[in-house]
C-alpha cells in the first residue's frame, strides 16, 4: 500500500519516441528520499548511464514532486528540477515554487522524468490522458513568460506551463526552467531542457491523494500558518530577501567588483529600505505560501520588476553598478531570456575585470557601467559576440582566455558564487566549497552558523565545520519534503517537527533520528553520483582569489582565508560525514543509498 | 600561535571597597564581566580571569577561561605569574588589567599592545600621574621569571621591571595614537575603582556614546544612525527597542555577530542589529 501523499510511481517520457513509461517507486525507497531533492537524485542514479553528457539525448531532466503537495501546509507547493548540469557536469537540483508542482503532483505521478530528445521544437503535455508532445514552432524564442501565457490561451483552463526562455534554447549554460513568474534558477537545467527540444512542459491535475491523517495535517498547517506570521519570517515578509543587502554592507559579506571588495558605495541605493521608500511596491507570493517575500517594485519606465537579494548582488555590487533602474532592468532582462541572474552577473564581473586587465577584448565592458550589463546579457542570451564566450560560465570561459584569469573565475565545480563573502563568513566557506552542487547558498545555508554569534565567522574552524554540515542536513530534509527556507526558523526542533509534519502526511511512524539518517543519505547519495561522473577531490575548494586575497573589515580587523585553514575545516566536514580524506564514502554509505 | 592574550586578575581581597568588587554593577553589566568582554574584543588569543582559590565570581562567557591562583594574598606578581603561565603556548604577549577598570577602552588596549610588537617585554602606561601595572602588555615569556620573584618574596611589580626591556608609555605617547586620542581623550582607561566613593562616582557617569543601525525591518521605518549612550549590547537593543535573541543578532563595529546582550560598549562603538536569517 502506497503511503498517504504518494502516488508510488514516476512517469517516464522518451521525448525521441514520444512513449511513457511508469516506473514504480516502492514505499521504502520513497522513505528513505521523500521526494523533490532526495529522490531526484535516486532517479538520476537510476535512470542516468554512467559517464552521460547533460546535454546528450539520453540525460535524464526530473520534474520531482514531494508528499507534502497538496496539502494546505504553508510552502509545500514546491517541485525540484533534477538533472547533470552542464555548468558543473554534477548533479544539479534547482526548486521553485507554483501551481505546477500542485498540477504536476495531480497528474498521478511523484516525478515526471524526460530523456531522449524531440526532433523538433515542442512542448510535453500530461494529464490525466498520459503524456503526448505537441508543436511548439510557434513559441521558439519567446521569453518564458511570454510562451506560457500563449500555451495557457491555446490549451485551455487548468493547465500549468513551465517554459524556457531564448538562452535555454540556445544552450546557454545558466539557463533557467520558468513558471509563475518563478525560476527553477541554478546550474542551467533550462540548457538541459533546450537540449531536448522542449520549450515547456504543461501539467494538469487529474488524480486526487489524500493524507494518511487528513485532521493532524489540518492542524499543522494552522499551527505553521500561524508561526509563519512571527518574527521568524518579518525579513521577509516585510522587505523580501532584498534586506540582505545594507546589512552584508555593513558587516564586509556582500562581494562587490567580483569579489574584489566586501563593500559596496552603493548599497544605499539599491537597498530595500530604500526602494521601499521611493517606489510603490507590492508583496506577492508563491502558491500555497503564507510569508509573501516577493516584493515586486515599480521601474523606470512605468515596468515593474520582481527584486530579489541575489539579483541584485549579483547585477548591481558585484558588477559595480549602483543605479538601482539600471540593476532592476537588468534583471527584468534575465528574466525575459531565461538566465540564471547570480552566473549571469558572476560571469560578466569576471569578464569586466578580464576586460580591465586586457585579457579580453571588450573596451566597452567596464565595472559600474550599466549599459555595458544590458549589452552583455543580450550577447549572452544570443550567444553573439562576447556572448558565444559567456554563455559557458566564468570556468569555461576562463579556461578558454587563460592568462591567470581562472585566479579571480568566482566558481566551485563551474557554479558561480552567490552573494555571501566566504572570507568573513568562513562556515560558509567550507558550505560552497564541499557542497555537491557548488558554490551554492541553498543547499548549504552555512551562513547560518556565521551569523549564529556562535562562531568566529573570520576564523573557521572544526565548530564551523559541524556547522555546515548540520545545515546541509537539514537543507536536505526541506528540499525533499518540500518546505521552503525561508520558513526555517520557525521550528525549534527542526528534525524533529519535520518528521511529525511527513508522518502525518504519509502515515508512517518517522521520527527526528530518521530524518538526519535520511538527510545524511541524500547528501551522501548527491556525492556519489558526483563521485560517479567525475568528481575530484580538488573539486572541493574555492577560487584562488578568496584564497589569497584577505579583506579587512569594518573594526580593522583582516580577514584571511588561507589554503591551510580551508584544507582543516575541509578535513573535518570529511570526518564528520565519514569519507575518507579524499572525500569518498565508504562500503557502508554506498549500501545505505538503495542505489542496486 | 595567537599574538596577543587577556588576563584579568580578579583575586584582589577588595578590603577597601568592603565588597568584592568583580561583581559590582556597572550600566547593567558586572566590573568582571565588563572587563573580560573588552579584553575579548581585543584579543585573538585566549582570555582568562584569574582568582582567589575559590573565590566566587559573576557570570562569564564560556570562552574566557578561569585561572585560579595557587597561592592567595601575594600580590599581582603572583596573579601575573599564574595568568600568564596559563596563556603561555597560546599567546605571545598579553595584556593585563585588574577587574576594577569600568572605562577600559579597547583602543587603550590596543596601544598598549603594540609596545610588544616594537620589542619591549612590557608596555607600561604611565597615566594620570602614576605608572599603571595593572593595565599594562607583558611578554609571556616573563611567566618563568614572574613565578621566580614570588618564590624569592619580591613581589612588586617593579622587581620584575628590573629583569626586562620595559616602554614607558606616557600620556602623550600614548595620544600619539589618534583612534585612543579620539575616543578615550583623558585616559579613563586606567581609571579604577578602589573605594566606595569611586565606585559611586563611576556609577554616575553616563553610559558610553554608541551609535546604533538596524537593517531591514528592524529599521521599522527608522533608517540611518540613532545615537544612543549603553555600555552594552543589551543596552543598545533597549534603546532601539530591538528584542535581541533568536531572530535577531548584532554586529559589533561590522565585526564579530553576537546574541549575548552582556557584550560590553565602548565609547565610538557602532551597534548594527540585523536579522539572523540571513536567506536570500
Amino acid at each position: 500500500m502506497t503511503a498517504g501523499g504518494y502516488f508510488g510511481r514516476a512517469l517516464v517520457v522518451d521525448a525521441r519516441a514520444a512513449t511513457a513509461s511508469t516506473l514504480p517507486l516502492p514505499d521504502g525507497l520513497l522513505r528513505a528520499y521523500i521526494g523533490g531533492a532526495g529522490l531526484g537524485t535516486w532517479l538520476l542514479h537510476r535512470l542516468g548511464p554512467p559517464g552521460f553528457h547533460p546535454l546528450a539525448p539520453e540525460a535524464p531532466l526530473a520534474f520531482v514532486f514531494s508528499p507534502l503537495v497538496g496539502t494546505p501546509l504553508t510552502t509545500s507547493a514546491k517541485f525540484a528540477v533534477v538533472a547533470k548540469s552542464p555548468l558543473t557536469g554534477m548533479l544539479n537540483d534547482a526548486l521553485a515554487s507554483s501551481h505546477f508542482a500542485i498540477s504536476g503532483k495531480l497528474t498521478g505521478h511523484d516525478a515526471i522524468v524526460v530523456r531522449g530528445a524531440c526532433s523538433r521544437p515542442s512542448v510535453l503535455l500530461v494529464d490525466g490522458a498520459g503524456a503526448r508532445l505537441a508543436d511548439a514552432a510557434d513559441l521558439r524564442g519567446l521569453p518564458a513568460a511570454e510562451a506560457e501565457r500563449r500555451l495557457r490561451d491555446r490549451l485551455g483552463g487548468g493547465w500549468r506551463v513551465a517554459a524556457i526562455g531564448p538562452a535555454g534554447e540556445r544552450g546557454v549554460r545558466y539557463a533557467t526552467i520558468s513558471h509563475d513568474g518563478r525560476h527553477a534558477g541554478r546550474g542551467g537545467l533550462g540548457a538541459v531542457m533546450g537540449a531536448k527540444r522542449l520549450k515547456a512542459v504543461a501539467v494538469r491535475a487529474a488524480a486526487k491523494v489524500a493524507p494518511a491523517d487528513p485532521q493532524a495535517v489540518l492542524a499543522a498547517a494552522r499551527d505553521l500558518r500561524a508561526r509563519s506570521f512571527g518574527p521568524a519570517t518579518a525579513k521577509y515578509r516585510q522587505l523580501g530577501t532584498l534586506a540582505n543587502l545594507l546589512a552584508f554592507n555593513a558587516i564586509a559579506t556582500l562581494p562587490t567588483r567580483n569579489f574584489q571588495a566586501a563593500t559596496f558605495s552603493g548599497a544605499p541605493q539599491l537597498a530595500a529600505e530604500e526602494l521601499a521608500e521611493m517606489r510603490t511596491v507590492t508583496r506577492s507570493s508563491c502558491a500555497s505560501c503564507t510569508i509573501g517575500c516577493e516584493h515586486i517594485y515599480g521601474a523606470r519606465g512605468g515596468r515593474r520588476a520582481r527584486v530579489e537579494y541575489e539579483n541584485v548582488f549579483a547585477l548591481g555590487p558585484m558588477c559595480g553598478v549602483a543605479d538601482p533602474d539600471a540593476v532592476l532592468a537588468a534583471s527584468g532582462r534575465c528574466d525575459e531570456l531565461g538566465l540564471d541572474t547570480i552566473s549571469a552577473g558572476g560571469t560578466i564581473a569576471w569578464a569586466m575585470e578580464c576586460a580591465e586587465r586586457g585579457l579580453i577584448d571588450a573596451p566597452w565592458l567596464r565595472f559600474g557601467d550599466a549599459d555595458a550589463v544590458l549589452r552583455a546579457l543580450d550577447e549572452i542570451g544570443a550567444r553573439e559576440g562576447l556572448g558565444e564566450l559567456l554563455a559557458e560560465g566564468t570556468r569555461r570561459a576562463s579556461e578558454r582566455v587563460g592568462g591567470g584569469s581562472a585566479a579571480f573565475a568566482l566558481h566551485v565545480k563551474g557554479l558561480e558564487l552567490p552573494g555571501y563573502e566566504p572570507r568573513t563568513m568562513q562556515a560558509m566557506a567550507l558550505g560552497l566549497a564541499v557542497n555537491s552542487r557548488g558554490a551554492d547558498h541553498n543547499r548549504s545555508g552555512a551562513y547560518e552558523a556565521d551569523l549564529s554569534g556562535e562562531h568566529d565567522r573570520l576564523a573557521g574552524g572544526q565548530g564551523h565545520a559541524a556547522a555546515a554540515v548540520e545545515t546541509e542536513d537539514r537543507a536536505a530534509v526541506m528540499d525533499s519534503l518540500i518546505l521552503c527556507k525561508f520558513l526555517r526558523g520557525v521550528f525549534t526542533e527542526p528534525f524533529g517537527e519535520w518528521a511529525a509534519l511527513l508522518s502525518a502526511v504519509t502515515g508512517w511512524d518517522a521520527d527526528g533520528a530518521e530524518l538526519r539518517r535520511t538527510a545524511r543519505r541524500i547528501v551522501m547519495a548527491k556525492r556519489v553520483f558526483n563521485l560517479r561522473e567525475g568528481w575530484r577531490p580538488q573539486d572541493d575548494w574555492l577560487p584562488q582569489r578568496l584564497l589569497s586575497e584577505p579583506l579587512e573589515v569594518p573594526s580593522g580587523r583582516v580577514a584571511m582565508l588561507t589554503p591551510e585553514r580551508l584544507r582543516r575545516m575541509i578535513d573535518g566536514y570529511y570526518a564528520a560525514r565519514g569519507l575518507d580524506g579524499e572525500g569518498r564514502p565508504g562500503r557502508a554509505a554506498l549500501d545505505d543509498l538503495q542505489l542496486s | 600561535m595567537s599574538s596577543s592574550a587577556g588576563i584579568v586578575l580578579a583575586g584582589g581581597r577588595s578590603s577597601r571597597m568592603g565588597t568584592p568588587k568583580a561583581a559590582l554593577e556597572w550600566h547593567g553589566s558586572t566590573l568582571l564581566r565588563r572587563t573580560a568582554g573588552i579584553l575579548s574584543r581585543v584579543a585573538d588569543g585566549p582570555v582568562v580571569v584569574v582568582r582567589a582559590p575559590g573565590q566566587a565570581l559573576p557570570e562569564l562567557p564560556p570562552q574566557v577561561e578561569i585561572v585560579d591562583d595557587p597561592r592567595e594574598g601575594l600580590g599581582p606578581v603572583q596573579g601575573l605569574a599564574a595568568g600568564l603561565a596559563a596563556v603561555a603556548s597560546r599567546a605571545d604577549i598579553a595584556f593585563v588589567c585588574s577587574t576594577d577598570l569600568p572605562f577600559l577602552h579597547p583602543a587603550f588596549i590596543r596601544r598598549v599592545l603594540r609596545a610588544g610588537a616594537e620589542g619591549a617585554d612590557v608596555g607600561l602606561p604611565v597615566a594620570r600621574g602614576h605608572p599603571q601595572p595593572l593595565a599594562a602588555a607583558y611578554a609571556t615569556a616573563l611567566a618563568p621569571a614572574a613565578a621566580r620573584l614570588v618564590a624569592e618574596g619580591r613581589l612588586r611589580p617593579a622587581f620584575l621591571f628590573g629583569e626586562c626591556t620595559v616602554a614607558r608609555l606616557d600620556e602623550a605617547t600614548l595620544r600619539g595614537d589618534p583612534v585612543l586620542a579620539a575616543l578615550d581623550p583623558d585616559l579613563d582607561s586606567v581609571l579604577n575603582v578602589n573605594e566606595p566613593a569611586d565606585y559611586q562616582a563611576a556609577r554616575a557617569r553616563p553610559a558610553p556614546e554608541v551609535t546604533i543601525q538596524r537593517f531591514g525591518a528592524l529599521a521599522d521605518g527608522h533608517r540611518g544612525p540613532l545615537p544612543a549612550r549603553a555600555a552594552t549590547v543589551a543596552g543598545a537593543a533597549a534603546a532601539a527597542g530591538v528584542d535581541l535573541g533568536a531572530h535577531v543578532v548584532a554586529a559589533l563595529n561590522g565585526d564579530q555577530i553576537t546574541r549575548d546582550g552582556q557584550v560590553p560598549l565602548a565609547a565610538g562603538d557602532t551597534v548594527f542589529f540585523l536579522a539572523a536569517d540571513a536567506g536570500g
